[in-house]
């Protein structure tokens, strides 16, 4: 339970809802709002601080760590998995390399449009 | 007395209201029946009757055994109060429900006797003995459901209680004491009316007290 | 030092077919403690003697710092008991019972009251012999919530309750413990909920206290192993395991003090570790119960 936690505060650091540097809810807010047992939030916050992804001030609260390298190391990750997920189904559909890397560019463009 | 027993008293007598009021309206009709007629007075002396033993049984069954029964016990239990204040407050309550018709009806009897030239005021002596034995009986059935809890023996008290009804009225009517002057124009309070009296007193209070003295006691409210 | 929403040292009961025998629980202010055990185990009879329903014969018993039974009046005006046995007064409406409560207790929060009655889907002009099991309990437990009193002693709330009722209550009993110096013990069959919500854990069988302690330190001591054993060998007797049962070619071990050592320990033995399973805390309380029982019955 406190390592699906911890997957949800990584999740929202890395999407950028939590800033770096920016204050995480209290532990006790936390686990009321995701109707869970305070100790399972606490402990997940002590694991992700022992990661380092989370820096704890005494008596001021716990914060988001001023590191870069966990967002893009995270986003590189999640890259990976798109990718994996597409090479899949391009192999399915019988694609070849070059139609995928069409496509992948026409993603691109789209998004640049929106 | 705390605020808390004064508002399970009144809850009680509000909880009751119907029945008493019920009890007051007929017990007065029957009353009245009493002072038309022959036919009417012996009607209306067992309506009077059945109707005050009738609520006498009806309050502590109702009040008490069904409660425990409802499991809505445990519920009072969880207010701020121990189980002998609830067991107190569940006494002055009844006790109260059964005081306003039984005193009123009563009362009504007195006056029916004194005011009606038909029935000699020699009967009075009579009517006190048995309102007072009504009450001691109401205490008594009361008594047996605050501290049963078996449904059995509880319903075996209101047997033997109700049946004493019967032996009183004839027993104590028979007793020469009492039967010679029922008849007078005069009501005669002696030795043996008081004798009487002093006895339902006694019953009385034994049937009061012994809930007080034994359910602090208990170890189990439940 | 913080005085605790409660505290039970070695009390015992005796009825004529059972008895309760060296109980000792306690629960510190913020958190919550989920009280698991088998029919007939003894919880409602615990949670009886913490409210001064039933005497203990010996032991020490105190809600919020005072002694019971002897000082339960004052300590019980802070204190929201709902049991799933309890029944509200049938011929009053939920309206009667809030006006009794809200009389009684000083410390009734209308307000919060009337967002509960609409949160929890209730009418509240109905009698309560009217009212469905879930709408019953969900009656109850508005009662003692609206006083936001410190301590809330529920015995099974969530029973009888479907889905939504039940995500109903544990979300108003979680929202109890933002203020940090409430606490809430609850008894439970469903292990799910209290594998959820709970930060402390006491099991108990047959009257006694099996194991009590903080909830991801039970999830983090029991695992299940999935063993392989070759021809012929045989593992040691040890405290640290709870259970073994084999199956064929197969070995479940099942241990409540689980380390990287032991793991190593169970290699060298000679066995092979296919597979390190958590245990959830449904299998743990099972696992726990019996072992218990085997033990007694020696």
């Amino acid at each position: 339970m406190y390592l699906q936690i911890m997957e949800q505060i990584r999740q929202r650091i890395a999407v950028g809802d939590w800033a770096q540097g920016q204050e995480l809810p209290s532990i006790r807010t936390l686990a009321v709002s995701l109707r869970v047992s305070v100790i399972t939030v606490k402990r997940a916050y002590l694991e992700l601080e022992s990661e380092g992804v989370i820096v704890t001030r005494h008596g001021k609260g716990s914060f988001v760590a001023e590191r870069v390298a966990l967002a893009t190391d995270l986003q590189q990750q999640k890259l990976d998995e798109h990718l994996t997920a597409a090479a899949k189904l391009a192999k399915l559909l019988g694609l070849s390399d070059e139609e995928l890397a069409t496509r992948l560019r026409r993603a691109k463009r789209n998004l640049g449009k929106s | 007395m705390s605020s808390l027993t004064i508002t399970l008293v009144t809850r009680e007598l509000y909880l009751n209201r119907w029945l008493i009021a019920t009890a007051i309206f007929a017990g007065l009709l029957s009353v009245y029946l009493a002072s038309t007629s022959q036919m009417g007075y012996r009607i209306g002396v067992l309506a009077w009757l059945t109707i005050i033993v009738t609520i006498g049984v009806i309050l502590p069954m109702y009040g008490i055994h069904q409660e425990r029964k409802d499991h809505s016990l445990l519920f009072a239990l969880s207010l701020p109060l121990s189980g002998a204040d609830y067991a107190r407050a569940k006494m002055l309550g009844l006790l109260l429900c059964f005081f306003l018709p039984w005193f009123i009806l009563s009362l009504a009897a007195v006056v029916l006797v004194l005011a009606m030239p038909g029935i000699p005021d020699g009967m009075l002596p009579f009517v006190v003995l048995l309102s007072g034995f009504l009450i001691a009986n109401f205490s008594l059935v009361l008594c047996g459901a605050l501290l049963m809890t078996s449904e059995a023996l509880i319903i075996s008290v209101v047997i033997v209680t109700n049946m004493c009804v019967s032996l009183f009225l004839f027993i104590v009517f028979s007793i020469p004491g009492i039967n010679d002057y029922v008849q007078s124009a005069v009501p005669v309070w002696n030795e043996v009316v008081w004798t009487v009296l002093i006895v339902e007193v006694a019953v009385l209070s034994f049937a009061l007290l012994l809930p007080l003295l034994v359910i602090p006691r208990r170890r189990t409210f439940i | 030092m913080k005085t605790s929403a409660f505290e039970m040292r070695n009390v015992r009961k005796a009825f004529r077919f059972f008895a309760l025998d060296d109980v000792s629980l306690e629960l510190e202010p913020g958190q919550i403690m989920g009280f698991v055990g088998p029919n007939g185990a003894g919880k409602s009879t615990t949670l009886r003697i913490l409210m001064g329903l039933v005497h203990a014969d010996g032991g020490e018993v105190r809600l919020l710092g005072h002694p019971i039974p002897r000082d339960q009046r004052v300590a019980k005006r802070d204190i929201g008991f709902v049991s799933s046995d309890m029944r509200l007064f049938q011929q009053a409406t939920l309206s009667w019972h809030m006006r009794f409560v809200a009389s009684i207790y000083s410390e009734w929060d209308a307000a919060y009251a009337t967002l509960l009655v609409r949160r929890f889907n209730l009418q509240p002009e109905q009698t309560v012999k009217n009212l469905s099991t879930g709408e019953h309990a969900k009656a109850a437990l508005l009662l003692a919530l609206a006083r936001r009193p410190r301590l809330l002693i529920l015995d099974e709330p969530t029973a009888g309750l479907d889905p939504v009722a039940r995500h109903e209550v544990l979300a108003e009993l979680m929202e109890v413990l933002r203020d940090e110096r409430r606490a809430i013990l609850f008894s439970s069959h469903n292990t799910v909920d209290v594998e959820r919500i709970s930060d402390r854990i006491t099991f108990i069988d047959r009257g006694r206290v099996v194991d009590s302690s903080n909830k991801e330190e039970f999830l983090e001591r029991w695992r299940r192993l999935q063993l392989q054993l070759g021809a012929g060998i045989r593992l040691p007797q040890s405290p640290e395991i709870v259970d073994l049962s084999v199956d064929g070619q197969f070995t479940t071990l099942t241990t409540d003090r689980f380390t990287p050592e032991l793991a190593t320990q169970i290699q060298q033995a000679g066995a092979t570790i296919l597979e390190v399973q958590r245990m959830s805390l449904e299998e743990i309380f099972v696992a726990n119960v019996m072992r218990h029982r085997k033990e007694r019955a020696q």
